[in-house]
């Protein structure tokens, strides 16, 4: 097949023809340059589209409930008002204001849309009386009780798109007049005709850049919407060129109210840390704590004044070149007639009006806001969570926050001035959920709450000590033909060889050893040896298998020492483990969330109660009466300092090696909570679980309402008199002897007159305990006879 | 069920949730009352059924055994705990478990009968 030639030649480039070379390069510069400006054209549609919606999640925590009867007093009400952003007023009709009266508080509360639905603004009466709510009543013409109210929740902090940056939305019709015609005098009086940019400001621009002076000014609103949306300090003629194109393409392809509302969202006008305020809609919240169609003249030109230069007119930073800047955007105002010469003269007449501290933008609770953000990444794209305006409904109780925060504060400063540590030496962790639930209340990742920095909470591993004993006297417990409360364990010297880890020899803290020892006081005093011996008896993987029953995932080394909690674990994990053995052996996972909403309030994921049953009921209820005894008569017993004894915590301490780690875990009816207290450089504190951590946990808890623990009892369990000190059964009449719970069939068969051994003052439990712990020192012949049978039944 | 009227509200609203096909609406109301009364047994039951209407069995055998856990010695809201049992356990196809599970169920139920007004599942927290 053969081509014609001459139609070929037509595509040889004859450059004898200069006219033709002329038109086929403008051509390609043609080509070249529509193939720019369609790049141009794509680069600003997208930012336009895609920064209209940029909205950070929004985290709120807990909604509070009220309801009469709720135990609750009118100053935590009030301070429950200052953290959802109420006003006190004389006449509290308004959304968000409150007036105390005599026995309580008139209020009003906001609309608000929670993950069931919205709740409309209610007018509202609430009296408190010994501590509670008394009458709970929605004002009218004729008062009518409310069973139940659910306050609108504190915003607690955002997840913000892109370079930390935060906005609150609004739409144009919420913008207040004043301000966009005084935002149009000041910035770009013919907005509304041009096509996106300003010719004889552009001509002035090329002038100053030809004869060498800055490039400055001439830009119009698109111009400078379009400059944020690739905010960056080069100012070059090109970067210039490009601002303009992309100015008239904006215009080509979006009306001039679609401009103006999103450089209303999306203009830069501070900074706080590392949160980049922008729009209106948030500045103003962020410099008068008030909406924006709540601002006044002066208010309005305070922020008009700011586009110019955010940074140098920083009302806080720079308050005098502020006021300047105010006042000439106020007589551009009153010029252009936006104001009246009356306002005019009021307005400059008032101060600036900012208010001192920025209402919290960063969380104010990071270490909480961290474990959400962890739970969020696993269901959601990270760019979904900061542009989305999603609103995350959170488990966090400010008011057991603060208590958390302010305990583990006040405490580790007394403990460093009493024993004459450095000052901020010691560093320490808090974690409280609720018990059948498994919701976090509070979340403190080191000594000062608000630093966002390290979560000693989530991520530090540290060893766990004897916080892991309840797993092996669970396991223990778990045959009753085999071990009850009472079963003697042999607290005698042990040598432990295992291929691949040296010869150990467990210690007890005392450095002593304490013969046979029941099981319940080996835990109480927290004997490693006893627990050391009963965890080979049972078999080390056997009991580490069943730690990821418990939620831990973590594999500790197939090591005895492991049975000591030679390992490390994170608060919150030990904060798991525990929520199983308070929750009677049910396990729920711990959450943060509740529920995720849309930014138009459609319900997209809940996070609902989930519980797996891990351990059987009647071993759980046995471990619980044991670790009550830890804080009755063991290791925590100076927990009276804080608690009552009818609060009936349950609890351990945790202690390590050198004293380098301080923990306790412990629950009470509603709550779990654990703390750690230690050094970050892993050198010694010098505490132990008692001396340390659990100061920390008494403090913070005897300022939270509890209920006492009283797990309920399982089926199988029966209460049974026993003498402590020999594991005779008594007769049910006899009022000497200590009552404990057995499994039914498990409980010492074996009969003692009552008050064989109440004859030496050994009848009660706690005097028990003490001469348990001296096993040597009180054996009577009777009763080690007795002892010995009951020995010989047990084991054979 | 309860002694405390906003339990009670919450109550209302979850059945009339749960009766509409709204069992998620449901589950959350009811968690709401499990954080005013967690030791509830009336309260889990409900959700117990709220889960089995969803087809969640091994969750509603779960809550049921939860609400067990709680319940003492009331032997109508045990019954009803074997009842939910029972038929989560028919729906797993373990026809045997769930023989057990109702025939303690109308034992359970035959004492709560016989004890009457001892049992009238009032629970004051």
């Amino acid at each position: 097949m053969t081509l014609p030639s001459s139609p070929r030649k037509k595509f040889h480039f004859n450059f004898k023809l200069p006219g033709r070379a002329v038109r086929l390069v403008a051509l390609l510069l043609l080509l070249g340059l529509s193939g720019y400006i369609y790049y141009l054209d794509v680069t600003i549609r997208e930012a336009f589209e895609g920064r209209k919606f940029a909205l950070p999640a929004r985290v709120y925590g807990r909604a509070l409930e009220v309801y009469p009867g709720l135990k609750l007093t009118r100053e935590q009400f009030v301070e429950e008002f200052k953290s959802i952003g109420y006003h006190e007023n004389p006449q509290p009709d308004e959304a968000a204001t409150y007036k105390n009266t005599l026995n309580g508080i008139e209020f009003t509360t906001r609309d608000f849309v929670f993950g069931d639905g919205p709740q409309p603004l209610q007018h509202l009466r609430i009296e408190f009386a010994d501590g509670k709510v008394s009458l709970l009543q929605v004002r009218g013409s004729k008062d009518v009780d409310l069973p139940l109210l659910r306050m609108e929740p504190p915003l607690i902090g955002g997840i913000y798109p892109g370079h930390n940056e935060d906005r609150e939305l609004v739409r144009l019709s919420q913008v207040p007049k004043p301000l966009i015609d005084a935002l149009i005098a000041t910035e770009d009086r013919k907005f509304y005709s041009h096509w996106g940019i300003d010719p004889r400001g552009i001509a002035r621009a090329l002038y100053k850049t030809v004869t060498g002076q800055r490039i400055e000014g001439g830009s119009t609103l698109t111009q400078q919407l379009v400059k944020n949306f690739f905010l960056t300090s080069e100012r070059t003629l090109s970067r210039k060129a490009n601002e303009v194109l992309m100015a008239l393409l904006l215009e080509m392809h979006y009306s001039k109210d679609e401009i103006l509302e999103t450089y209303l969202n999306e203009i830069f006008l501070g900074q706080d840390a590392s949160r980049a305020i922008h729009g209106f809609g948030l500045a103003s919240y962020f410099y008068f704590d008030r909406p924006l169609d709540r601002l006044e003249p002066q208010e309005i030109a305070t922020l008009i004044g700011m586009v110019k230069g955010p940074t140098v007119y920083d009302p806080r930073k720079h308050p005098e070149l502020a006021l300047k800047r105010r006042d000439v955007v106020l007589q551009e105002m009153v010029s252009q007639n936006v104001i009246t010469q009356a306002q005019f003269v009021a307005a400059r007449q008032k101060p600036l009006g900012v208010v001192q501290r920025a209402p919290a933008g960063t969380s104010p609770y990071p270490a909480f806001l961290q474990f959400v953000h962890r739970q969020l990444e696993r269901d959601y794209r990270e760019e979904d969570l900061r542009s989305e305006g999603l609103r995350i409904f959170t488990t966090l109780d400010p008011f057991v926050q603060h208590q958390a925060e302010e305990a583990l504060k006040s405490r580790l400063s007394a403990i460093e001035k009493a024993r004459k540590f450095a000052a901020n030496t010691l560093e320490g962790a808090v974690v409280v959920s609720s018990t059948q639930t498994g919701e976090i209340q509070a979340m403190v990742g080191g000594r000062d709450a608000r630093y966002a920095g390290y979560n000693r909470a989530l991520d530090t591993q540290r060893s766990i000590g004897s916080l892991v004993k309840p797993i092996v006297y669970l396991t223990a417990l778990e045959d009753p033909q085999l071990y009850t409360l009472i079963t003697p364990l042999d607290d005698n010297p042990l040598m432990w060889r295992q291929p691949g880890t040296t010869d150990w020899k467990p210690q007890n803290y005392d450095n002593q050893f304490h013969g046979q020892v029941q099981l319940r006081t080996a835990l109480a005093h927290s004997y490693n040896v006893a627990t050391a011996r009963l965890g080979i008896e049972l078999g080390v993987e056997h009991i580490l298998d069943k730690l990821p029953l418990y939620g831990i995932e973590r594999r500790p080394p197939p090591f005895a020492s492991s049975l000591l909690g030679a390992f490390g674990l994170s608060p919150v994990e030990v904060a798991q483990l525990y929520q199983t053995f308070a929750d009677g052996g049910f396990r729920t996972p711990l959450r943060a969330i509740r529920a995720i909403v849309t930014a138009d309030g459609k319900l997209l994921q809940r996070y609902p109660l989930n519980v797996e049953p891990v351990a059987p009921p009647a071993p759980v209820y046995l471990l619980t009466a044991a670790l009550q005894g830890v804080v009755r008569e063991g290791t925590a017993q100076s927990m009276t300092n804080w608690l009552p004894v009818e609060m009936n915590v349950a609890g351990k301490t945790g202690t390590t090696d050198d004293l380098r780690d301080s923990w306790f875990a412990g629950y009470t009816g509603d709550r779990v909570a654990v703390v750690w207290v230690g050094r970050d450089d892993n050198k010694p504190s010098g505490l132990t679980g008692a001396s340390g951590a659990m100061t920390v946990w008494g403090e913070m808890m005897k300022n939270i309402q509890h209920e006492p623990l009283e797990p309920a009892m399982p089926e199988d369990i029966e209460m049974v008199n026993v003498d402590p000190v020999s594991g005779l059964r008594y007769d049910e009449r006899c009022k000497a002897g200590v009552l404990l719970p057995f499994i039914k069939g498990s409980a010492p068969a074996e009969t003692s007159p009552c008050g064989a051994s109440s004859a030496d003052g050994q009848a009660n439990d706690s005097a028990g305990a003490k001469a348990e712990a001296k096993p040597d020192a009180k054996p009577g012949g009777k009763q080690d006879s007795g002892k010995r049978n009951w020995f010989q039944r047990l084991f054979n | 069920m309860s002694g405390n009227r906003a339990v009670i509200a919450l109550l209302d609203r979850a059945q009339a949730d749960n009766e509409s096909g709204q069992r998620e609406a449901a589950g959350a109301s009811l968690e709401r009352a499990l954080r005013i009364e967690p030791r509830n047994p009336w309260l889990w039951l409900e959700l117990a059924q709220v889960r089995l209407a969803q087809g969640q069995y091994a969750q509603a055998i779960t809550l049921a055994r939860k609400s067990n856990s709680f319940a003492g010695r009331q032997h109508r809201v045990q019954a009803e705990n074997w009842q939910v049992i029972g038929q989560a356990r028919v729906a797993q196809g373990d026809s045997a478990g769930a023989g057990q599970a109702f025939k303690l169920s109308a034992e359970l139920a035959q004492q709560a009968k016989a004890k009457g007004y001892h049992d009238s599942g009032f629970n004051f927290q």
